[in-house]
């Protein structure tokens, strides 16, 4: 294989690129809003907000909406009336995404078509996107919720991205990581050519980020999944994890790897839409069935069915732990409820 | 300066002496989460959970949002603050708990701080009091210095904006919403099974996050609230993005006070505004 290519630019001219990408489709990047960073379609370049740490919402977000519409009705017309809508499928570039999040869209592509049963509009917009990776600051600190190294990824591993960024002073050192990142590094004409020192640079810095910075425990797939399975009906654990949880969503809805959604039929004035909308089982109605009954009546239920899912479940399903290590679900606790702590207490019993 | 440690030692003490007595099954209190600077709310049911339990100035959480979750007639021992004390006087004139069956093990303190940012939110949080309403035995001394604070004060600037522009910021602010529903379920007063918006025969408001349902939402909830709020500022401070739903809360506190000369659980023997009526009552909700 040549050796993929390597380009730079001044941070300042990031809002060229940011010009091109937006005129050949659309531009997703961080954005400063009131409670911290979110992707959002970039409308202004000045928009953009490189100076984040990792977002609130997590980028599942932009291929996995929080709300997708599927169907348009009107009640008492006919069926056939009805129309599909449309994807407004434009190529899409999604700047800016930490490593950790990177992973979590491979994990997500397990579930939404890798097993074989494709979810239409997951893949539409996968296929759709190119995805930009950025590295971690390597001279700033680690939050301490995040744990990502315990999970096997680095701050600026460039794996899943189609280009990779990494800061150097003033510069962003971009690489070409697939065929697709390439090709598009060789459309941005603004970009200069990397000499052998930002080679240099972007190949150590890659390997410094392989250093464990991150909270890190020794953690085997198989043994944590077989170890969720043995304590599965240990109450004394399962209440003690959730005796502070709230059973809200917060820490679903976070998270770069929780995909649970709900299809429902949500009329106004006759008009009506069929879409779809993120769900959690943390909700209390999460299980209700039509019948009144609800199998996890109980907080510590629907904690167990979120830890298991992630480290249990998902390995013994698709052979990977469904977490990343992000730390978003223990930042945006409301009660600093904490995954990593949990699976540290849970391997020691 | 309120002396935390003196306090988490005498938490420590009280818990452990009701728990090895066997006079409570449960204390409920805080331990700490990832580490201190994150703590957790914590319920302590044998004396040797005790050396877990933790007191610091981020020990926000509303404890008495954890009692009903206990089968009626259990009894309880809880740490409270100002404001958590005040959510459970409404939880007793709301006949949701007994006073007998509760340790009220009070907690008088200033100077608690926003975990994520650091500021001081007293006035946020504790409806500007720093000593509980109602308790069985004092954890710290009372505190009687500075000068009392309005709750009400940080209303100011929004009271003076006209009807269009406040209407404006609020559906900018709702429109962030994700409904993720930490805001109902970090609430004492939220404790409805189910809750007006899980409830689908009829449906009263459209599940996904956009404009109107959102609205309906938190207008509702808002609604569902008033003459009960504490003011505890728990909904604010788990709100993922940041939505300052406390504001809308004070001033539905706040008119209800002035109609009605009575301030949310200040007093167990009180009657709640909404379900009592006196003649001299104002009819200004009326018009
Ligand atoms: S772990 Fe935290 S964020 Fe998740 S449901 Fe419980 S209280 Fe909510
Ligand atoms: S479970 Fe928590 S740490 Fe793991 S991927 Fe989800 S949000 Fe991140
Ligand atoms: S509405 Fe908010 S401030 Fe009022 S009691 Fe509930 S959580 Fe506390
Ligand atoms: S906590 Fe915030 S985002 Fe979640 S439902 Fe309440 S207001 Fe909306």
């Amino acid at each position: 294989m040549a050796a993929s290519v390597l380009k730079k630019v001044v941070i300042e001219k990031i809002n060229e690129v940011a010009a091109v990408l937006m005129q050949k489709g659309t531009l997703i990047a961080p954005v400063k809003e009131e409670a911290g960073a979110n992707f959002r379609e970039i409308k202004d370049p000045k928009d953009i907000y490189l100076d984040y740490y990792n977002s609130i919402l997590s980028p599942k977000m932009v291929f996995f909406p929080q709300m997708e519409d599927f169907v348009k009705y009107q009640l008492a017309k006919p069926k056939a009336d009805a129309k599909i809508v449309e994807m407004n499928l434009k190529p899409a570039f999604l700047f800016g995404v930490r490593p950790c999040d990177v992973k979590s869209f491979e994990i997500l592509d397990k579930h939404f078509y890798a097993s074989g049963i494709i979810d239409t509009y997951w893949k539409a917009r996968r296929d759709n996107t190119t995805i930009i990776g950025y590295a971690f600051d390597l001279d700033k600190p680690v939050d301490s919720a995040d744990f990502y190294n315990t999970l096997g990824i680095g701050a600026a591993d460039p794996e899943g991205s189609d280009i990779f960024i990494v800061k150097k002073d003033k510069e962003l050192l971009l690489k070409g990581i697939t065929k697709k990142g390439e090709a598009l590094l060789g459309e941005l004409s603004m970009l200069e050519k990397a000499d052998a020192k930002d080679e240099k640079y972007f190949t150590d810095y890659v390997k410094k980020g392989k250093e464990k910075k991150t909270r890190f425990m020794k953690v085997d797939d198989k043994a944590v999944a077989k170890k969720y399975e043995d304590i599965f009906e240990n109450n004394e654990y399962w209440t003690k994890m959730s005796d502070a949880c709230l059973s809200c969503g917060v820490c679903t809805f976070v998270c770069p790897t929780c995909y649970c959604f709900d299809i429902c039929d949500e009329t106004i004035f006759g008009k009506g839409t069929r879409r779809r909308i993120w769900d959690a089982c943390m909700f209390t109605d999460f299980t209700l069935e039509t019948s009144g009954h609800n199998p996890r009546t109980k907080v510590s239920q629907r904690l167990r069915q979120k830890v298991c899912h992630k480290y249990s479940f998902s390995v013994r399903k698709y052979d990977v732990i469904s977490c990343v290590g992000c730390g978003r679900c223990t930042r945006s606790c409301p009660v600093n409820i904490d995954i990593y702590s949990m699976v540290e207490e849970a391997t020691k019993l | 300066m309120t002396n935390f440690k003196q306090i988490e030692e005498n938490l420590k003490k009280e818990a452990k002496k009701l728990l090895e007595a066997g006079s409570v099954a449960v204390v409920l209190a805080y331990t700490k989460g990832a580490d201190e600077k994150h703590p957790q709310p914590f319920a302590a049911k044998k004396a040797d959970d005790v050396a877990n339990i933790i007191f610091n100035e981020y020990c926000n959480h509303n404890l008495a949002r954890y009692i009903v979750r206990y089968a009626p007639g259990t009894k309880i021992a809880v740490a409270v603050k100002a404001a958590d004390s005040r959510a459970v006087v409404v939880l007793i004139q709301e006949e949701k708990i007994k006073r007998e069956n509760l340790i009220l093990l009070g907690i008088p303190v200033s100077g608690m701080k926003n975990q994520k940012t650091g500021e001081i939110i007293d006035e946020k949080t504790t409806g500007g009091l720093t000593n509980p309403v109602v308790y069985d035995v004092l954890l710290g001394e009372e505190i009687h210095t500075g000068k009392p604070v309005s709750p009400y004060t940080v209303l100011e600037q929004y009271e003076k904006m006209d009807k269009d522009a406040r209407f404006a910021f609020w559906k900018a602010q709702f429109d962030k919403c994700i409904r993720c529903y930490a805001c109902r379920k970090a609430c004492p007063m939220c404790y409805c099974d189910p809750c007006f918006i899980d409830q689908t025969k009829p449906r009263w408001a459209d599940k996904s996050p956009q404009s109107h349902g959102n609205l309906m939402y938190h207008l509702t909830r808002f609604q569902h609230l008033a003459g009960r709020c504490i003011d505890c500022g728990e909904c604010t401070r788990a709100c993922p993005v940041d939505i300052p739903l406390y504001l809308f809360h004070k001033k539905v506190a706040k008119d209800c006070e002035e109609m009605f000369k009575q301030a949310a659980g200040m007093k167990i023997e009180d009657k709640l505004v909404m379900v009592d009526f006196r003649v001299e009552d104002s009819d200004k909700i009326l018009e």
